[in-house]
């Protein structure tokens, strides 16, 4: 049995506080960088933005919301620091998932006691909740939690300690969807 | 839009201020040309080795791909051609000067040769398959008995597509960004590279695909090279050409080069087959797919960058 190949295999995670850290690290470059800290709801904003102009450019032209994201110079909304920044995380990702022995066949991981089945309903439903509040908040865990703190914004501190904090209150009765 | 003010000179539609006669079909057609030519080189070129058992998919299963591949490829050039009826008047000449006729020779002998040497494999691979006729069965024993002359034949012709592809754009001394040689052997390798990747797509066998993606890195590590070489040799010649390199160097294909082609599409499948000859986990078709729309989206930009540079007048 070689151990060695066997230990390439097995999931591996970083200490949460050191990943923590790089992660502020990464924002702190973000900012470096593009002038602009991390996003990922904005990235799947701009998709649907995207498609609605191109299915309907005169009801996504005439839209109050959806016109503030198409370019006025006609360009695709989607020529944007956010779309590249979400194909970025993506492949980053995959990389990271190569190294750490988590990138496998197509898998849903799901509690034991819940079937895959049940895992898609909760993780969609979380999700449309997720976009939707996250419109309301002007950005997601990423945009307002993240960037919104580093920046000192009130609004993004507020996002924050809401979202973590009714996302503790809420884990008692979904916590059998997990554990 | 951007709008261009003459106050003399030319004005000569499609041509000025911008070239603008070749659309999707040329890049595709590039691609698939490429792509041909790097599945039947290394067909050819395992065949020679004697390599045939352990590089199956190489020699026996990939080349499938290829008639499909240069019958689409020359579907799509004929799609771009203005009379299309006269496609023919290509073969009632031969210049060795034009890359064109070339170009039109290689395919006219590459088309029927990939034909012959999938159907000399048939019966091999479904050994249900039957000929119907006596004169097809006499055919295909003729194409197995001759199969490493046509091994050699293939490689030969391969090279001559797959530079070929590049060459077709590097004969346009008008349009700076394309007037490079650089361009003949950096399509060529482009070429082989990503039929190397559909190749292992394709394959189940481990060692094949350890073979093949050692080959890939060679083959990305020179492309790297080139697409170095070839910018720093623009850098270092005539404002036009500093012009044309500037396109990727903080011009409007900039993003789309480095983010696309050059990360995505090389540097990135090199780390992940880097990863998976060192033992990680790599599910195949992703560095593969990743090198595929690499390719194709190196031959978009190219195309279309190309037409956008020209000598100043």
């Amino acid at each position: 049995m070689n151990t060695e190949t066997d230990k390439k295999h097995q999931p591996r995670y970083i200490n949460p506080y050191f990943g923590g850290i790089l992660l502020g690290l990464l924002l702190l470059a973000t900012f470096f960088i593009a002038g602009r800290g991390l996003s990922a709801s904005g990235a799947v904003k701009l998709g649907v933005v995207s498609v609605v102009n191109m299915i309907a450019p005169e009801h996504a032209a005439n839209n109050p919301y959806y016109s503030k994201f198409i370019p006025a110079d006609g360009s695709s909304p989607l020529y944007n620091w956010l779309i590249f920044g979400a194909i970025g995380t993506f492949f980053g990702g995959m990389l990271s998932g190569a190294i750490f022995g988590r990138l496998k066949k197509f898998r849903v991981e799901h509690s034991p006691k819940i079937s895959a089945k049940t895992r898609l309903i909760a993780a969609g439903a979380g999700g449309i909740l997720f976009g939707i509040g996250s419109q309301f908040g002007r950005g997601c865990s990423s945009g307002a939690a993240l960037s919104g703190t580093a920046s000192f914004s009130y609004g993004g501190l507020l996002v924050m300690l809401l979202m973590f904090g009714i996302g503790y209150v809420f884990a008692y009765f979904f916590r059998k969807l997990w554990i | 839009m951007k709008e261009e003010l003459f106050v003399s000179g030319r004005n000569i539609p499609n041509i000025d201020p911008y070239l603008n006669i070749w659309h999707w079909q040329i890049p595709i057609y590039l691609y698939l040309g490429g792509l041909a030519a790097g599945i039947m080189f290394f067909a050819g070129y395992f065949t020679i080795m004697r390599k045939e058992k352990d590089m199956e998919t190489t020699v026996k299963w990939a080349p499938f791909l290829v008639p499909g591949a240069l019958v689409l490829g020359l579907f799509a050039l004929f799609l771009d051609l203005k009379h299309q009826l006269y496609f023919w008047r290509l073969y009632t000449t031969i210049r060795l000067e034009s890359p064109m006729s070339w170009g039109a020779w290689t395919l006219m002998i590459i088309t029927p040769l990939s034909f012959v040497w999938v159907a000399s494999y048939m019966k091999e691979l479904f050994p249900k398959w039957d000929w119907k006729f006596d004169i097809l069965n006499k055919a295909e024993a003729l194409a197995i008995k001759y199969r490493k002359s046509m091994a050699w034949l293939m490689m030969l012709l391969a090279v001559v597509l797959g530079v070929y592809t590049g060459i077709l754009l590097s004969a346009f001394n008008a349009r700076p960004l394309w007037n490079t040689s650089v361009l003949g052997i950096l399509f060529l390798t482009s070429g082989l590279s990503t039929g190397l990747a559909a190749t292992m797509w394709m394959s189940k066998s481990k060692y094949e695909r350890k073979v093949l993606s050692r080959l890939d890195l060679i083959m990305i590590g020179i492309e790297l090279f080139l697409i170095i070489h070839m910018l720093m040799g623009f850098l270092a010649a005539s404002e036009v050409q500093i012009e044309a390199a500037h396109l990727f160097l903080g011009g409007e294909f900039t993003v789309v080069f480095w983010v696309f082609v050059i990360i995505l599409g090389l540097v990135f499948p090199a780390a992940l087959e880097i990863l998976e000859l060192k033992g990680f986990h790599i599910p195949v078709w992703i560095p593969a797919l990743l090198i595929l729309i690499g390719g194709l989206v190196f031959r978009f930009v190219m195309v279309e960058a190309g037409q956008i540079t020209r000598f100043l007048y």
